[in-house]
């Protein structure tokens, strides 16, 4: 009962969320919208007993890509005449709403067809861990590869051309 | 053997032009008389040579060169036959044609095209050698077009007048109106006859089933292919524009040789033309025709060698009258005689038109008999044999055809046969007279080389000794099947008459012309037509030409670039509009790309939904 | 609490986000937009995980969060590199795939 109620409030704060980021005209606005769904992102992670889902998450993705987003949109500092007008926005938003819909039920109903009960606990950083360790090992140190790959391509693309 | 001898004049053909193009301005006349002139000579030997060998044997001769097609049942070769009928032919086709390649050295040097001249000859009697060898149809046909395109290339021979070619021209579209009869009719033939073979002893067998109806159809139609190349009624009209070529030209193909294919075919065709004797009478009828129809037309013409092609279509009428009534050996004959004293003829004409720098009226000469004494005699015998007067070999030939047509009960065609020999005489010795004897002309004559002379000289021979040959020839040839049973008295009386009517025709010409010789002048109606050819050529571009032009240029204005055009234009818009639509869908936007591919995907979730019902 | 509930989340908030890739000209709109999905689908993953009892799901969704700070990294570097070439952050304006003459 507990957990439905906290869902529910979870769920409303997250759909906001994700509404403000997609019709807001300022880009900041956007951002904080953004904050809030990875915050609550983080919520539903501890909501399925996976802790350190919901720890890595706030850590990574409310820590630094919401921070780091909020720093790129802040130094490129747009004013409000050279943001982008558009005029047709909400009957953009709308007719792709409509566009999208059967693809999202198709979603849901092939998953919900799964299972109906939770049925387990969930899992500790112990059996994460020893899960990645044992059997992710190899994703694991591609993914440090790509990490150093994306800083590497980040510093070149963002870097001033002192030519 | 035979083999040897339809190759070798196509093989110095071939040698001839590759020499010629090679250096097209270098100056090689002997080697080009030489080799021109010696193909001739070899084929010549072997004629002589087979038809000796056919006359001694009693056999025909059948070689092959070439199998062409041979599909299951069906097979044509390139193989050749000497029975009778074409040793005979073979024979005096290159007899006559190498007095000409002789006398064409004479005539042509100096002219610039001297090696292309000789290769189309060689390659003209190549063709005629194949037409006269060739055992099927088909063969048959082919050397059909390639004379039609040898006389072609010859009569444009002198191509930088334009009149030239248009005179090749019309010769060579006559043909083919011709030929499109000639093919209809061989269809058809191997159609209902050809289920054996297609060689002529094949479809001889064949022929018995099939109905008169289609025989006479088809015998129709390949005498309009003999129509063509005959120059009959009414497709005549090239053969006076063909005069336009050089003389040896004339003298070989448009007198002695290809214009006798025609009759040549019908011959061949004979084992067909005997079971349907209407088209037969047809035949003689047009034969007669064109006989006094060209007789007519040439006792009023000046231009000496268009007097001597309407001659030669009026001696192929008289051909014709003879093979379209049965008499197909008297045809023959009459074909080998002609031959002698036709090219006899030009030969004299063009030895005349050189000594006269190339003067062809003939009221503009006269009086010639002092200075080109050889050239008299010769060209005398010939018209004393022309007009039928014995011994020479015309009366012979001629009156056989006469009294085959008066016995076999058609008077009206022999009444107009006796009356075209008068007018033969008449014309004929009219131009004896005005060019040899009437006033003197004052102009100074070119000299003639011997080569010119010679051949005259033994055609001469030949002219007068030929007609002895009757009777051999008829044994030899036999395929006349009516003989003629006739009382020797009336026999000798027809040949009486047909003496005093030529006669008759050369005082006529004697008191008209020896003395005096003036133009006729158009001053009555019946003269001016006659002295215009009846307007034929005139009517044929009004009835026939106008309305041809006509079309095309409609179809060339209005159809092709508003029907058509249209049509293709609709198409090409279709496209371009289309393209131009879809076009704006690539605009650059990325976000659009996105798009585009949500609704791909949407449309398959939709798709997905409904069909499996998820 | 049932998984009906969490995959229902998930999948409505992967089409808003794929509503905000195709509606919104804004870059960095765009770039959130993106990020909204994929988090989505972790969120998808770690229900699967929880449903089967297979920590695999958990690690797989672990991973994915890494690759979204990476990318992230690129993603911003771009649009600030784009915006110093053109001085602006409307994806309708980088119009260089279509050649002259196209709409």
């Amino acid at each position: 009962m507990l957990e439905t109620s906290i869902f529910i409030i979870l769920s409303l704060f997250m759909l906001g969320g994700s509404i403000a980021i997609i019709t807001n005209k300022q880009t900041v606005f956007s951002v904080f919208g953004f904050l809030i769904v990875m915050i609550g992102f983080g919520g539903m992670f501890a909501l399925l007993d996976n802790r350190f889902l919901a720890l890595a998450q706030i850590m990574v993705s409310v820590g630094a890509v919401v921070v780091l987003s909020m720093l790129a949109v802040l130094s490129v500092n747009a004013q409000e005449k050279n943001l982008p007008n558009e005029p047709y926005k909400y009957r953009w938003i709308v007719f792709s709403s409509i566009l999208v819909l059967p693809f999202t039920y198709l979603i849901y109903k092939t998953l919900s067809s799964l299972a109906k009960e939770f049925t387990t606990n969930g899992f500790t950083s112990k059996d994460i861990g020893s899960e990645l360790f044992n059997s992710w090992v190899l994703p694991f140190e591609i993914v440090s590869i790509l990490l150093l790959t994306a800083m590497i391509g980040a510093i070149v693309i963002a870097r001033k051309d002192n030519s | 053997m035979l083999n040897l001898i339809v190759t070798i004049p196509f093989l110095s053909a071939l040698i001839l032009a590759l020499v010629y193009l090679y250096n097209p301005s270098k100056k090689r006349e002997k080697l080009y008389a030489s080799v021109g002139v010696g193909s001739i000579l070899i084929t010549t030997i072997l004629s002589l040579n087979t038809l000796y060998q056919v006359v001694s044997s009693g056999e025909s001769i059948n070689t092959l060169l070439y199998e062409w097609i041979s599909i299951d049942n069906f097979t044509i070769n390139l193989a050749f036959i000497a029975d009778p009928l074409s040793a005979v032919m073979i024979g005096f086709i290159t007899f006559i044609g190498l007095l000409i390649h002789i006398y064409a050295v004479g005539y042509m040097s100096g002219d610039e095209g001297f090696g292309k001249f000789f290769s189309y000859f060689n390659l003209f009697m190549g063709s005629m050698l194949l037409l006269v060898l060739a055992n099927t149809p088909i063969i048959m046909f082919i050397g059909w077009e390639l004379v039609g395109l040898s006389s072609y290339l010859l009569i444009g021979y002198y191509h930088r007048d334009g009149a030239n070619i248009k005179a090749a021209n019309k010769a060579f579209i006559l043909n083919r109106v011709g030929d499109f009869g000639f093919i209809m009719g061989i269809l058809i033939l191997f159609l209902v006859a050809g289920s054996n073979g297609f060689t002529f002893t094949d479809i001889e067998s064949g022929i018995s089933k099939v109905s008169l109806t289609t025989l006479s159809f088809i015998g129709v139609l390949l005498f309009v292919g003999a129509m063509g190349k005959s120059a009959q009624i009414p497709l005549y009209v090239w053969l006076p524009d063909a005069m336009a070529g050089p003389t040896p030209v004339s003298a070989l193909i448009h007198a002695a040789t290809m214009v006798t294919a025609g009759v040549y075919m019908v011959a061949r065709f004979s084992f067909i033309y005997e079971l349907i004797p209407n088209v037969g009478e047809f035949i003689a009828i047009i034969g007669v025709s064109s006989a006094l129809f060209a007789a007519i037309i040439a006792s009023y013409q000046s231009d000496i060698k268009k007097i001597l092609a309407y001659s030669t279509m009026s001696q192929l009428g008289y051909m014709f009258v003879a093979v379209g009534l049965g008499f197909y050996d008297e045809g023959i004959f009459h074909v080998f005689t002609h031959a002698f004293f036709k090219a006899l003829l030009f030969m004299g004409a063009g030895a005349v038109i050189i000594a006269m720098h190339h003067e062809q009226n003939i009221f503009k000469m006269g009086g010639l008999k002092k200075e080109l004494k050889l050239v008299y005699i010769t060209m005398f015998i010939a018209t004393l044999a022309i007009s039928g007067i014995p011994p020479f070999a015309g009366f012979f030939s001629k009156d056989a055809i006469l009294i085959s047509a008066y016995t076999s009960g058609y008077t009206t065609i022999w009444v107009l046969a006796s009356l075209t020999a008068a007018l033969t005489s008449y014309y004929m010795f009219r131009l004896l007279f005005v060019v040899f004897h009437s006033k003197e002309n004052t102009k100074s004559l070119v000299k003639l080389t011997p080569s010119m002379t010679v051949p005259l000289v033994i055609l001469a021979i030949g002219a007068t000794l030929a007609g002895f040959a009757q009777n051999g020839f008829s044994e030899f040839l036999s395929i006349t099947n009516s003989s003629l049973n006739i009382e020797h008295s009336l026999e000798l009386m027809l040949e009486s008459l047909n003496v005093v009517l030529a006669l008759i025709g050369m005082g006529v010409a004697y008191k008209l012309y020896s003395k005096d010789a003036i133009e006729a002048k158009a001053n009555t109606l019946v003269k001016k037509v006659i002295i215009n050819k009846f307007y034929i050529d005139e009517i044929y571009e009004l009835i026939i030409m106008k309305p041809i032009v006509a079309a095309s240029k409609l179809i060339a204005n209005v159809i092709d670039p508003k029907g058509f055009d249209l049509v293709i234009k609709l198409n090409v818009w279709i496209y371009r509009s289309t393209g131009e639509v879809f076009s704006k869908l690539q605009n650059g936007l990325v976000r659009y790309y996105a798009l585009y591919m949500i609704i791909g995907v949407s449309a398959m979730s939709i798709y997905i939904i409904i069909k499996l019902g998820v | 609490m049932n998984p009906d509930m969490f995959f229902l989340l998930a999948s409505v908030l992967f089409s808003i986000g794929l509503v905000g890739i195709i509606s919104r000209r804004n870059l960095f709109i765009v770039y959130i937009s993106i990020e909204l999905m994929l988090s989505s689908i972790n969120l998808i993953l770690a229900t699967l995980s929880k449903l089967s009892n297979d920590p695999a799901g958990s690690v797989m969704a672990l991973i994915i969060i890494a690759v979204i700070a990476a990318e992230a990294a690129l993603f911003l570097a771009i649009i600030i590199h784009l915006n110093r070439l053109k001085r602006s952050i409307d994806s309708d304006d980088f119009k260089e795939l279509a050649q002259k003459g196209d709409s």
